[in-house]
């Protein structure tokens, strides 16, 4: 005992023999608080942050490449594994740019679901996000009331197209099938009750000093850091800058609906969490103007008849239609134009964008997936290093970032 | 700092409200599900483990084995094999296998099917200790329809998810639209519209 004592620097009360030594700490890949398997290596003096570096990768699954070994119709599987929680978006996408790189218009209805759908998926993420952001900060009670709300949203999903979680339910010039009335009906209910959820969550953590402490003024970036960096989405409108691919490059039906973009001033935890709360509004809104608005008529594009699988009554009746089954589904779309397209979609995460490469045959040469979650992960750096340790976490979360999609 | 902001940060208005509506809520009726013991019966068209369809005249499998669903299967999980039926020279499958584990449900085999011979289940308690329970051949495949789908379950099925339909391509009566709260009659469902599938 007495010679532990004696040999322990700066054991001897002078304090003249202390010495401080960096620690290096590693956080994750399954730390409850990184959002899935994102690893953070630390190095910390004391309580701040001197270094941190992501490491990405463990759950690569190499997205891109299968969708060059895919037809254009079975890669859209694919594009829901990416951001696994908002897989409706992420599909929505995707056949945005096949059809931009084919020039094929889907009809006015199936335009309107896809974006209720999209808008859907933005309230069920956004809330999963406020959801688990203020679960890792300390509040627990948003957590359970949050996904009371997102249980209605995906028993709707389910209700349409059988899945909850992975839909695949776009296709290629339109939907898969029509929506119900009483899905219809139900959403609007919907739309009528969840802007009292909101205050619910608003009630709880909005003006809680422990929220507070632990948002305001924390992972601040200006303006113009955030567009270098090339942060999109609320990400990005927290810090003030007004570009939202809804607004900027209309897509589907948000050229035809009203919603405002919502912008922070400060570029901080906290600014960022209230643009969320208000795209949560915002979608709420966008959801109950569709659904007003939905016209009736054709949910697949009648005129794309090369890239739409045809109707299962004809399939026996005509010679035509079945070798035109069984080509689209073995070779894929054999008119694919050759050439190059980008086309971004704003998902919940940000800009997601799919660059495809066309070389003329049914599957695509490159197929790059452009995950906001990817280039969000890459400014934790920048908005860790120089904080303490326990804002690595709220910053974990305000970036939102799901690691299926960083990954890919 | 005015008085308001001076009484707020004695009396922790804000915590207190927070605290108000936990209080609230814990007198409001659970929302949550008792799994194993309460089961949730799902909406019909629920993409579960798969079935071979059984058909009722010859109670055989309706499958012509034509390859369809394994070209077009995006996790290509699905081995056909086919032979020489020895008394009709058609071509029948000889095996028929869907490898679960690596099944994505994403009911696109479904979809290419052109005789309707497969279906995705409302099965979805099928997690095992072993691969062979998910390895899925013609004869478990046709015991699932036997005990999932018989019936007008099935053809319910094929209406509502065998698509594209003629009618996908034009505009119909039928098609769902928004109607305001008891407009002519519509009756909207009652004060809980909430989908009914939770039981
Ligand atoms: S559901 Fe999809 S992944 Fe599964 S067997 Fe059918 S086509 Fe393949
Ligand atoms: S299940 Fe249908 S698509 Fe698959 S081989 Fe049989 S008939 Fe063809």
């Amino acid at each position: 005992m007495g010679e532990i004592e004696k040999e322990t620097p700066g054991a001897n009360g002078d304090g003249k023999n202390l010495s401080t030594q960096e620690l290096t700490l590693s956080m994750g890949p399954q730390h409850p608080a990184t959002h899935g398997v994102l690893r953070l290596v630390l190095e910390l003096d004391g309580e701040t942050v001197t270094k941190c570096t992501p490491y990405v990768g463990y759950l690569h699954r190499g997205v891109e490449k299968l969708g060059e070994n895919r037809t254009y119709l079975s890669a859209l599987p694919l594009s829901d594994r990416l951001d696994y929680i908002s897989s409706m978006a992420n599909n929505v996408g995707y056949v945005n740019a096949v059809e931009k790189l084919f020039g094929i218009e889907a009809p006015e209805r199936a335009k309107y679901i896809r974006t209720i759908m999209a808008e859907m998926t933005r309230i069920s993420s956004h809330i999963i996000w406020v959801a688990t952001h203020a679960l890792d900060i300390g509040a627990m009670t948003v957590f359970l009331y949050s996904f009371r709300e997102r249980e209605w949203l995906l028993d709707l999903f389910e209700m349409t197209c059988g899945a909850r979680l992975t839909v695949s339910y776009p296709r290629i010039g339109g939907v898969r099938n029509d929506v119900s009335q009483q899905f219809l009906d139900s959403l609007y209910e919907f739309t009528e009750e969840f802007p009292r959820r909101i205050s619910e969550y608003e009630t709880l953590i909005d003006q809680n000093r422990i929220w507070l402490k632990r948002t305001k003024g924390i992972g601040v970036i200006s303006a113009k850091e955030a567009m270098n960096w090339g942060l999109t989405g609320a990400t990005l409108r927290g810090s003030g800058v007004n570009y939202d691919v809804r607004k900027a490059f209309p897509y589907d039906a948000y050229d035809k609906v009203e919603f405002d973009v919502p912008l922070g001033t400060e570029g901080d935890v906290y600014d960022r969490y209230r643009c969320r709360m208000e795209e949560l509004r915002q979608s709420n809104r966008i959801i109950r103007q569709c659904i007003e608005q939905l016209p009736k008529g054709p949910i697949l594009a009648p005129e794309a008849s090369k890239f739409v699988l045809p109707p299962k009554e004809n399939l026996f009746k005509n010679m035509e239609p079945l070798i035109h089954h069984f080509v689209l589904l073995t070779k894929g779309p054999l008119t694919a134009p050759e050439g190059e397209i980008y086309c971004g979609s704003e998902v919940p995460k940000g800009e997601l964008g799919f660059y495809i490469v066309s070389d003329g045959t049914g599957k695509p040469y490159r197929m790059r997936v452009r995950a906001p979650s990817f280039v969000h992960a890459s400014v934790l750096p920048r908005l860790c290093e120089g904080g303490l340790v326990a804002d690595v976490i709220a910053n974990i979360g305000t970036i939102d970032i799901v690691l299926g999609e960083c990954d890919r | 700092m005015n008085t308001k902001k001076i009484v707020k940060t004695i009396f922790m208005t804000e915590i207190l409200q927070g605290m108000a509506l936990t209080l609230k809520s814990l007198f409001s009726p659970a929302v949550t599900r008792q799994y194993p013991k309460e089961k949730r019966q799902p909406f019909p068209g629920f993409r579960g483990q798969h079935a071979f369809v059984r058909d009722a005249k010859t109670g055989k499998e309706k499958c012509i084995a034509c390859g369809l669903c394994g070209a077009v299967c995006p996790s290509k999980c699905i081995y056909i094999y086919t032979k020489e039926d020895e008394e009709t020279r058609k071509k029948t499958i000889d095996r028929y296998e869907i490898e679960l584990l690596r099944c994505v449900y994403c009911a696109f085999c479904v979809e290419a099917c052109p005789v309707g011979a497969i279906a995705l289940t409302e099965n979805y308690e099928y997690s095992d200790y072993s691969r062979e329970a998910l390895y899925m051949t013609k004869e478990k495949l046709l015991d699932n329809w036997d005990r999932f789908m018989a019936g007008p379950k099935g053809d319910e099925y094929f209406e509502k998810f065998w698509t594209p339909k003629q009618q996908s391509f034009r505009a119909h009566d039928d098609q769902a639209v928004f109607r305001p709260k008891g407009s002519n009659g519509a009756a909207r469902p009652e004060a809980d519209t909430r989908p009914e599938g939770v039981k």
